[in-house]
């Protein structure tokens, strides 16, 4: 196995259905990973996602008035 | 302020988890030595079948895995999701069913695996009955949990609990799979798969019992803890996003490199390896996301005593989850497979990544669910340096005992046979493994120092009246 195209090389004939559904699903699932980098990564989301880290200090915000979010 | 959330939150059922979960440490660890000196001294086993090496040692993985590690699991899952979504657990009854059911699987593990009762499957050796009883409760746990985000006041589900969340589902998933079975007694039964079908679900199990179990819940703690200890935000919220579908992504193509030249096909090794070489990114993305949370407070780290097992505990994730993808490629787990050097990374990530996030974050639960200051600073910086010497000695003493294992069995003469018998590398093997019990002996020591501490802290809440105080104050609206 010594050229890529012999690596490659799939034998389409004998992919069962079990196959293609564990195939399609992977391919799904992989566009799906792509489209998570290219929304958080988008400069226009960084604000509105960069303000969700505040929401562990939010009560105690609330409760001392610590811009902070300090105990 | 704290005070003033006792009425609101249900927290009287996150206490009773985080004092089993340091029980259970005890426990487990203490089982572990043993077992670790009856390796060095096999006159140990005193001839009693119950208390073998053999019997003991699902005990101790029983007990740590999921006796400290589920408490602390459940704990912090119970305390994070109130605190994150502003409301009170959606079922105090179902989370006391929770807390008593987890605790007879753990009393029916104890009693039953000494007995010789296992399936003989790792890290779900329990017997078909325990196993529906575990479904049971873990599905409780997870209706509870998923239902207190339903009914949340925030507009967001903050990420620890997409962790948490990640991990319930997929547990639920996984244990169900590999626990089917077809029982013949009360106490017996064979799984439904054989041959290398057998071997990939167990290690499609045993590999994401690590990677959502004992990683993605533990990343659940770590990212609301350590900003809450920091009292700084996380680094990047976006980062901890990417590290989170990454994780959810990659881990459930890992298990197959467990069987590395074995029966299984020869690609599924390969791809096993790859992604987790792959997944050596979002691992280490998210441990530099929890350490840069100090940015520009790493002075904290001098003083702050929990948070220095907390961001120790980050560098042992960040070093174990290189350590594991290297140890899967063909030509390194050629090596290292069999060997002690396994259980040298097992225990980088136990005690070094799981114990310590979750021992940090045990501390800086009981100030504020005991509602006053630990009963002794001074200890928590004593069970600090007992936990990071025994752990560095115990993984240290592996390690050496590993690689020399692995080189010894495949050493031939110009003869083509092999240059040494089985029993000189057990031979070989002793003063590691006596280092080793001394390795882990130190951490059960911090692990006892932390068990009194803890009680002490809860004996001073009582004498002060401070929790009876607390349950007074009006709940905020």
């Amino acid at each position: 196995m010594s050229r890529l195209s012999e690596y490659l090389q799939t034998d389409w004939q004998a992919m069962t259905t079990n196959d293609w559904i564990g195939t399609i699903l992977t391919v799904v699932i992989f566009l799906l990973m792509v489209g998570a980098y290219f929304y958080v990564f988008r400069p226009k989301n960084r604000e509105k996602l960069e303000a969700m880290k505040h929401i562990p200090f939010e009560e105690d915000k609330e409760h001392n008035g610590d811009s902070h979010g300090r105990k | 302020m704290e005070a003033s959330l006792e009425r609101k939150y249900s927290f009287d059922v996150v206490r009773w988890f985080t004092i089993m979960a340091v029980v259970y440490l005890v426990v487990g660890a203490a089982v572990g030595v043993y077992i670790a000196a009856e390796l060095a001294w096999p006159a140990l086993n005193f001839d009693n079948p119950y208390i073998s090496f053999g019997r003991l040692r699902p005990v101790h993985t029983n007990a740590v895995i999921f006796a400290f590690g589920g408490c602390t699991l459940m704990a912090t899952a119970f305390y994070t999701v109130q605190r994150t979504c502003g409301v009170r657990l959606w079922s105090d009854k179902m989370a006391w069913f929770t807390f008593w059911g987890w605790n007879a699987v753990i009393a029916l593990a104890v009693i039953t695996l000494p007995l010789g009762f296992t399936q003989s499957k790792e890290y779900a050796e329990l017997e078909w009955p325990i196993d529906i009883l575990i479904a049971v409760v873990w599905l409780s746990f997870t209706i509870n949990f998923i239902m207190t985000i339903a009914i949340r006041k925030s507009s967001h589900i903050y990420v620890s609990n997409w962790f948490f969340l990640g991990m319930m589902v997929m547990i639920v998933y996984l244990h169900v799979v590999n626990s089917l079975a077809i029982p013949v007694g009360l106490f017996k039964s064979y799984s439904i798969f054989s041959g290398v079908q057998d071997a990939m679900i167990q290690w499609w199990w045993g590999h994401n019992a690590v990677g959502f179990y004992l990683t993605a819940g533990f990343l659940g703690i770590m990212y609301y803890f350590v900003p809450k200890q920091a009292g700084r935000p996380i680094y990047s919220y976006r980062l901890s996003v990417i590290h989170f579908w990454a994780l959810m992504f990659g881990y459930v193509w890992l298990g197959a490199h467990h069987l590395q030249y074995t029966a299984l096909p020869d690609w599924t090794g390969s791809l096993g390896a790859a992604v987790s070489i792959a997944m050596i990114i979002p691992s280490w993305g998210g441990a530099v996301n929890g350490m840069m949370t100090l940015s520009g407070a790493w002075d904290r780290l001098r003083t702050d005593y929990v948070l220095r097992f907390l961001i120790i505990a980050l560098a042992f994730y960040a070093m174990s989850t290189f350590e594991g993808p290297v140890m899967s490629l063909k030509t390194v787990n050629a090596l290292s497979h069999y060997t002690d050097w396994t259980i040298g990374h097992v225990h980088s990530g136990a005690l070094g990544w799981v114990a310590g996030i979750s021992i940090g974050a045990i501390y800086h639960l009981m100030t504020r669910l005991y509602h006053t200051e630990m009963y002794s600073v001074r200890l928590i910086n004593f069970h600090f340096w007992t936990a990071t010497i025994g752990t560095v000695i115990y993984i240290v003493a592996m390690w050496v005992s590993g690689i020399m294992q692995g080189l010894m069995w495949r050493a031939y003469d110009e003869y083509g046979t092999l240059a040494y018998t089985f029993v000189e590398s057990v031979d070989a093997m002793h003063p590691y493994y006596a280092m080793r019990t001394v390795g882990g002996a130190i951490f059960l020591f911090g692990a006892i120092v932390m068990l009194f501490n803890i009680l002490m802290t809860v004996r001073k809440s009582v004498s002060e009246g401070s929790l009876k105080q607390a349950r007074a104050v009006p709940a905020p609206a």
